[in-house]
């Protein structure tokens, strides 16, 4: 569990107590003692405890599961688990180069919730979109796959800068003119996903 | 020492259940993992807890003791 659902937990219990106390027994407040406990469960707690649980709240976007947890997104899901070493996405999770409980966040740092306001807006349509309205047939990223996130690992990495492929257009590829995508082209192709064997965790 | 008069007291408990409430609900999607949990989070438990603060907050700063009647 994380730290910050932990705190939250703990405040909410104890804070629902005492909120309990106060109100079967308002008479409480009369007291300096119940006038503190009042402002405590009533003002401080309840802060606390939100703030804690939108930090806990966030941090649980950044799970797999969080994002596989819409039906739109299975195919990208099940595209992690290609058996075949060309899908860039599948080679990442499956060799552990991202971490696969945050595998969709570790290359989509930028995404909804994570992104400047536009992009949070932008989350708040696609749950509209999930329930009322229609969801589009092809999803698409909003803005071209921006160099950063592989650079961000690859970057200053002993294979990607000696190779031979990468040297010339090394300076392109850190200034985004020309992006991994062009060459790395196998990403989750969903729509192949029918005809593709899919690998299970254990079963060589 | 302070006198509960009924006004405080009905709107103390009414504060206490807007912000227990919110809590309770605020508890509930930490065990749904989807992005509308996090909706819910703040648009009906976090909106419940802020109601309830400020109800409580204009409890306080509009407290008048009863009069003491003698």
């Amino acid at each position: 569990m994380l730290p910050s659902t932990l705190g939250f937990t703990a405040i909410v219990l104890v804070a629902v107590v005492l909120i309990g106390l106060i109100v079967l027994r308002p008479s409480l407040v009369q007291a300096r003692g119940g006038k503190i406990l009042a402002f405590l469960c009533l003002f401080v707690l309840p802060l606390l405890a939100t703030g804690l649980g939108t930090a806990a709240q966030v941090e649980h976007s950044k799970s797999t599961r969080f994002c596989l947890s819409c039906h739109v997104m299975e195919p990208y899901g099940k595209s992690l688990l290609v058996d075949d070493p060309t899908y860039l996405p599948a080679r990442h999770f499956q060799n552990n180069r991202v971490p696969r409980d945050e595998a969709c966040f570790t290359c989509h740092t930028n995404y909804t919730l994570f992104g400047d306001a536009k992009a949070k807006l932008r989350g708040l349509r696609h749950v509209y979109v999930n329930y009322i309205g229609t969801i589009p047939k092809q999803i698409k990223l909003y803005e071209p796959y921006n160099n950063r996130e592989c650079l961000h690992c690859h970057g200053g990495a002993r294979s990607f800068e000696e190779s031979e492929l990468h040297q010339p257009i090394r300076s392109d590829l850190a200034k985004n003119t020309t992006s991994c995508l062009e060459c790395h082209d196998k990403i989750h192709d969903v729509h192949g996903l029918a005809n593709v064997r899919l690998w299970k965790e254990g079963k060589p | 020492m302070t006198t509960v008069t009924p006004t405080l007291s009905r709107r103390l408990k009414l504060s206490g259940m807007l912000v227990g409430l919110g809590l309770i609900v605020e508890a509930l999607t930490m065990f749904w993992p989807h992005p509308t949990a996090f909706l819910v989070f703040l648009g009906v438990g976090g909106l419940l807890v802020g109601v309830g603060v400020i109800l409580y907050l204009i409890s306080i700063a509009t407290y008048s003791a009863a009069p003491s009647g003698s």
